[in-house]
């Protein structure tokens, strides 16, 4: 039994959800309305957007290079 | 003697982490099964967003309305110490020494920021030997000296930012403080700090600590400032190496505003 996803899939993925967690902790770390009161941990959520964001760029250079 | 141990319930949002993850996970595990793109796909999204639950949840937070109750005795107890000994100088932060630098052993309590209430209008510190031994009370010149309000919040924001404040300039402290105090922490609604020549000004809006300057009667609060406007202190103070006088407090008819006026006291020679 294989995962059904193919690496450009898996990579797409990566891109999408690195994309609306960057757009996101940037939303909070800047607002000043109510969402500056939301009481979770802005930096981590900041981090963890970053790793997804590195995580795509890294299938990006597999991809260019022939890895996969 | 009986002791009621209760445990609580874990948080809704780990509740809610945890529905997410397993969910996630089956999910994953049926679309191997079945060979399934689009069940794939739900599934990875769901685990990120089970793990995020997770990671982002807060470590502790409480409310910002406790503060104020909790500083009021501080201010409370100084202000009897103050009206008992009749002092009623300006207020000034002297600089403490970097902590990697070498003290010997009897100078070790100069790493420390202070503040100095003359009896007078003196703008001279006292000697650092008398700093230095903890004394609370000095006879040359008359005053006390008492640890300020906000030490321990320059600490956090200084750690927080990671930069040690004596390597800082005034320049880059009056950039990087607001943005710590604002973004970091959201202890302020709006923070505008400039220093000009040996002058300081600040202009705080909605600080979490207004409430505090509803109450008319503490009198050291308008003299050492709120924990803010003290930790503001210390970072200049640390940051200039020089003993910082708290000029004047002003705030605005609803208190929501307050502007400060600090000024650097040149050594005298």
């Amino acid at each position: 039994m294989n995962f059904p996803m193919s690496f450009s899939d898996i990579s797409l993925w990566l891109a999408v959800m690195a994309i609306m967690l960057l757009v996101t902790s940037e939303l909070l770390t800047s607002s000043t309305g109510p969402l500056r009161n939301l009481a979770i941990e802005k930096n981590r959520l900041r981090l963890l957007a970053l790793a997804l964001g590195l995580g795509f760029i890294i299938t990006v250079i597999m991809r260019a290079f022939n890895y996969t | 003697m009986k002791i009621t141990v209760s445990l609580s319930p874990p948080p809704r949002e780990m509740q809610i982490g945890v529905i997410f993850a397993v969910t996630g996970i089956l999910s994953l595990l049926v679309a191997v099964y079945k060979q399934s793109e689009v069940l794939a796909f739900i599934g990875l999204g769901l685990t990120l967003w089970g793990v995020l639950f997770f990671l982002v949840r807060p470590v502790m937070y409480v409310r910002g309305s406790l503060l104020n109750p909790a500083s009021e005795p501080l201010y409370s107890t100084i202000d009897r110490i103050l009206n008992d000994s009749k002092y009623e100088g300006r207020a000034l932060y002297v600089p403490p020494y970097p902590k990697r630098a070498y003290l010997p052993e009897h100078l070790k309590g100069l790493k420390e920021t202070v503040v100095f209430i003359p009896a007078g209008s003196d703008t001279v510190p006292p000697p650092i030997e008398e700093m230095a031994t903890g004394k609370f009370m000095t006879q040359n010149p008359k005053g006390i000296l008492i640890t300020p309000p906000g030490s321990d919040l320059m600490d956090q924001l200084e750690k927080t930012a990671r930069i040690d404040f004596t390597k800082t300039s005034l320049e880059d402290l009056c950039d990087i403080l607001p943005q710590q105090i604002l973004e970091n922490f959201q202890l302020a609604k709006e923070i505008e700090m400039k220093a000009e020549n040996n002058q300081i000004q600040l202009k705080i809006s909605d600080s979490i600590y207004t409430d505090l300057y509803r109450d008319e009667t503490l009198k050291s609060l308008k003299l050492l400032g709120c924990p803010l406007v003290s930790a503001v202190a210390c970072a200049i103070a640390k940051a200039t190496g020089k003993t910082v006088s708290l000029q004047k407090i002003t705030t605005s008819p609803d208190a929501k505003t307050v502007e400060v006026s600090y000024s650097l006291v040149e050594a005298q020679k």
